[in-house]
């Protein structure tokens, strides 16, 4: 395991400069540059050409691409358009920690993520357990009553929680839940409309609560119909087995059947399903954090793209690529450990 | 065994997680060192806008939304209101030829501008502003690595000190809008012994943690969330502002910062489109300010040079080239029908360059008239001989070949929203009535007004016509006006002339406004908006206004096309 596990990091780091170079040039290859979104829609060719060598595009772009991996405080660059390389350039380069500034903030790209990443995983994270508390038992009951009324009701909810967009829920629950209900006791709306806590309030956890509600009940409708579908077929498909016919037979009860000798099985595809979803906890979800004016990754990488800001789409892109390389080996690691047939030598 | 008690053990310990997660999820950081609370007593407004200013130096990114927060605590030398009136701010009073504040070479044809500072401003900390500040923002602009690129900044050749409170501008050049190159909408003054002229211009930290001269300082900023700005105790207009608190919340969509509004959540909603603005007529809790005046004009720009080609001499139009053909589509698109159907008639028909103070000309407005239209193309030589619906060159005086279909591409932007896309349908309609073929497609706008080098549609010629809102900033025009129709600014990638349009009197007559005369310079943008009626480069069709969202209890708001709905917030009132 050891030395399957030393190959697949061996592979995640050709991967990832292969991604590289791929994301790099396809961020650049996209008609429409960043020049056109700061410059204005007019631009003096004074400025564009100001702009070009502020944002490094004055190279050619294989230059770029090598700036932006190794750095460019190896070389001399024209830092003043004056056509003489003259001054030492300043970034170290993604290999060394340094993604760059953002084009629109001028800021340290890692000083932009790291603003917004702790919200993301704290939405994303109550997202995705608060769905998996729901899933897990939906699933299992489903799966035991097959074909039940339960079963039918719950097949109905998943899929339509996987085909209501999140976009037009989240709306309606900010219409119903903020707009029309409100407090019976203040007055107050009954539910904020969005943001992670009150303006001016101090840290409260019914606060935080209250807020959280809108934003994770309209995103972890997806997770909870993916989950709890999974979880049923998972089980349909062991429940028949000679195994646990052995079981019934040795007098055990249905409860424990199902939850102990069956589950336990059924949940090892789940919990590298699980592990494959964790990078979105990473990414954020883009609708659900516009809806709810919640400032996170997906919010922060949406506006990188719209406004050509390639610097820090590159740094999303890159370490989600990242994370998602890593969620996929630790999924294969945990399935052989899961599963002792699995074997990776 | 899994018993029930370990069910029940696994659930709590899920449930204690989260609230685990919820309890030490992301605290407010901001950049200011407290987190704001709004005691009952102060009087605090909510604007609401769609995302994040990038800072407080609108020369950084340009997005609107930097400008909206450097109007609360930053000033300009001067600044202009809705109406296009220029007024000090820093200033003591505006230089002009009439006070000595401006001297005028003629024969070498440069000028010098005497700016003399008001003494009693104070940053924040206490520190006086002075011309060292101004003399400072300068120098950091105009740094050749890490400056900007401001209009104007080639007409100076120096600034130098005369006082602690005044300063002079030598232009190498006559320069029409001296008086706000260093305010208006997106330049203020920056303070020297802050700022780290080190970290740039573009770059430094003050830009986003900016010591204040303006109403109100910021308190703190959560990063996509809010900023919260308190007021100003040493503001120079004291006891203003008249408001204590004023809190920017980033609320990305519209729907619900509408609701907000309704709601009384929010106070200003910013930059609302013509549908929003015709949902809340009536509402008692929310009001709409319109600019007096507009700026982007909606407009239709021709090739005159054949599609792919940038030279309309050499290579004219097959279809465009000719006046006449232009002239009709002119008197085919009613105007007044867009803008009931898709504006709710809150859109105003222009049909000049030049409508808005202090240039406004009398042009007279072209007519709607189909049959005049299908005239004109007929005498041109453009006839639909096999009934098809689309007209084909039979002894058209373009040069294009015998049969040649009068078929065309007609481009607008998405960004712009739903209106707009209308607007091009129904005009390609339109068109369709008198033997046009408009073949309507949607290019993002960052390709249409790309540089040529990079394939952008206009510089590279690569269009018949397209359909967008332009417009100059400020008061002055010249500069625009010299971009967008001088035979110089023809040549990719030097100017906005993308028509290639070419009239050597119009030339001259930009040559002539470049004078500080008013009364002249009144006279030549007239006569230029006679030539391009007569020549029709591109078809006026309206503005669209400048609007904002308002809660009724405050008083004072009024939007501005010269700058943000912020520029007067210090003589806001709370009902």
């Amino acid at each position: 395991m050891t030395a399957y596990i030393f190959r697949r990091l061996l592979q995640t780091v050709g991967l990832l400069f292969f991604l590289s170079v791929i994301l790099f040039g396809l961020v650049n290859a996209a008609p429409g540059g960043p020049i056109t979104a700061y410059a204005g829609r007019r631009p003096r060719p004074e400025k564009i050409a100001q702009l070009k060598r502020q944002f490094g595009l004055d190279q050619p772009l294989p230059t770029q691409y090598l700036y932006w991996l190794i750095g460019n405080d190896w070389t001399t660059i024209d830092s003043n358009g004056d056509g003489i390389k003259d001054s030492a350039g300043l970034r170290k380069g993604v290999l060394r920690g340094d993604f760059g500034f953002s084009y629109r903030t001028r800021k340290p790209v890692l000083e932009e993520i790291q603003s917004r990443l702790p919200n993301t995983v704290y939405l994303m994270s109550v997202t995705m357990l608060v769905a998996l508390l729901i899933a897990i038992p939906l699933g299992v009951y489903s799966a035991v009553k097959q074909y039940s009324s339960f079963d039918f009701f719950a097949t109905t909810f998943s899929f339509a929680g996987q085909a209501i967009p999140e976009f037009w829920l989240g709306l309606i629950f900010i219409i119903v839940f903020y707009a029309w209900l409100k407090n019976p006791w203040t007055g107050e709306p009954l539910l904020p409309s969005g943001g992670i806590s009150s303006l001016g309030s101090e840290f409260s956890l019914s606060d935080r609560l209250a807020h959280l509600i809108l934003p994770v009940v309209t995103g972890m409708l997806g997770w909870i119909a993916w989950y709890s579908r999974f979880i049923r077929s998972s089980l349909l498909e062991i429940l028949p087995l000679n195994y646990l016919r052995s079981a019934r037979a040795r007098g055990l009860t249905e409860r424990t059947v199902v939850l102990k000798h069956a589950l336990s099985n059924a949940l090892i595809p789940i919990v590298t399903l699980i592990a494959l979803d964790l990078p979105y906890i990473f990414t954020g979800a883009v609708l659900t954090e516009t809806v709810f004016a919640w400032p996170g990754m997906g919010r922060l990488y949406y506006q990188a793209a719209i406004d050509r800001d390639y610097p820090l789409l590159l740094a999303v892109l890159i370490i989600g690529a990242a994370f998602i390389i890593l969620c996929n080996l630790i999924a294969d690691i945990l399935y052989a450990y899961l599963d002792p047939r699995v074997r990776y030598e | 065994m899994f018993t029930r008690t370990r069910t029940l053990l696994f659930l709590a310990f899920m449930v204690i997680l989260s609230l685990a997660i919820v309890s030490c999820g992301p605290r407010s950081q901001s950049a200011g060192t407290e987190q704001s609370i709004t005691p009952d007593s102060t009087s605090s407004i909510t604007i609401v806008i769609p995302e994040d200013p990038p800072s407080f130096n609108p020369m950084v990114a340009d997005t609107g939304y930097d400008s909206l927060v450097m109007e609360l605590v930053l000033l300009g030398m001067a600044d202009i209101d809705p109406y296009g009136n220029v007024f000090p701010e820093l200033a003591a009073e505006l230089p002009t030829i009439e006070n000595g504040g401006v001297v005028v070479d003629e024969d070498a044809g440069t000028m010098s501008v005497t700016w003399t500072m008001r003494e009693d401003i104070q940053w924040s900390d206490g520190t006086p502003v002075t011309a060292d500040d101004a003399l400072f923002t300068w120098e950091a602009i105009t740094d050749p690595v890490n400056g900007s690129w401001i209009p104007g900044i080639d007409y100076v050749d120096s600034i130098e000190k005369l006082s602690q409170y005044s300063f002079v501008v030598n232009y190498n050049t006559l320069y029409p809008n001296y008086l706000t190159q260093l305010g208006g909408e997106q330049i203020a003054i920056w303070p020297a012994h802050y700022c780290d002229l080190e970290q740039g211009f573009i770059a430094w930290d003050c830009g986003r943690e900016p010591l204040s001269d303006g109403p109100f300082v910021l308190h703190d900023w959560l990063k996509g969330d809010h900023m919260t700005f308190h007021k100003n105790e040493k503001y120079y207009l004291a006891p203003k502002p008249n408001i204590d608190q004023v809190i920017v919340r980033i609320v990305p969509d519209d729907a619900v910062r509408k609701t907000m509004m309704l709601k009384g959540d929010a106070d200003i909603d910013m930059w609302i489109n013509t549908t929003v603005a015709k949902d809340l007529e009536g509402s008692d809790v929310v009001k709409v300010s319109m600019s007096p005046t507009d700026r982007w004009l909606m407009r239709i720009f021709f090739n005159l040079a054949q599609k792919g080609t940038v030279d309309s001499s050499a290579t004219p139009h097959p279809i465009l080239s000719d006046v006449n053909v232009r002239k009709a589509i002119r008197s085919a698109i009613d105007i007044d029908t867009i803008n009931s159907e898709i504006y709710f008639g809150l859109a105003t028909p222009v049909w000049s360059e030049f409508f808005r103070p202090p240039y406004q000309c009398n042009v007279p407005r072209p007519t709607y008239d189909l049959e005049a239209a299908k005239a004109l193309l007929e005498s041109s030589g453009w006839v639909d001989s096999d009934n098809d619906g689309v007209r084909e060159c039979r002894g058209c005086s373009t040069g294009a070949p015998e049969g040649y279909k009068m078929e065309m591409e007609f481009i607008t932007y998405p960004e712009f929203g739903e209106p707009l896309i209308l607007t091009q349908q129904l005009i390609a309609e339109m068109l369709s009535d008198i033997g046009v073929k408009a073949n309507i497609s949607v290019v993002e706008g960052s390709i249409l007004w790309d540089q040529a080098e990079n394939g952008g549609i206009e510089q590279s010629g690569n269009f018949d016509m397209d359909i967008w809102d332009d417009g100059y900033p400020g008061i002055d025009p010249t500069d625009y006006i010299w971009e967008m129709y001088s035979q110089e600014a023809l040549v990719p990638g030097f100017g906005n002339n993308v028509m290639r349009y070419n009239n050597p009197e119009v030339d001259a007559l930009i040559d002539e406004a470049y004078t500080l005369d008013e009364a002249s310079r009144k006279e030549t943008f007239c006569a230029i908006a006679e030539r391009l009626d007569e020549d029709v480069p591109m078809v006026y069709l309206f503005t669209t206004p400048n609007a904002e969202a308002y809660s009724a209890r405050i008083e004072g708001i009024q939007s501005s096309v010269n700058d943000m709905v912020t520029w007067n917030i210090a003589d806001w009132t709370l009902k």
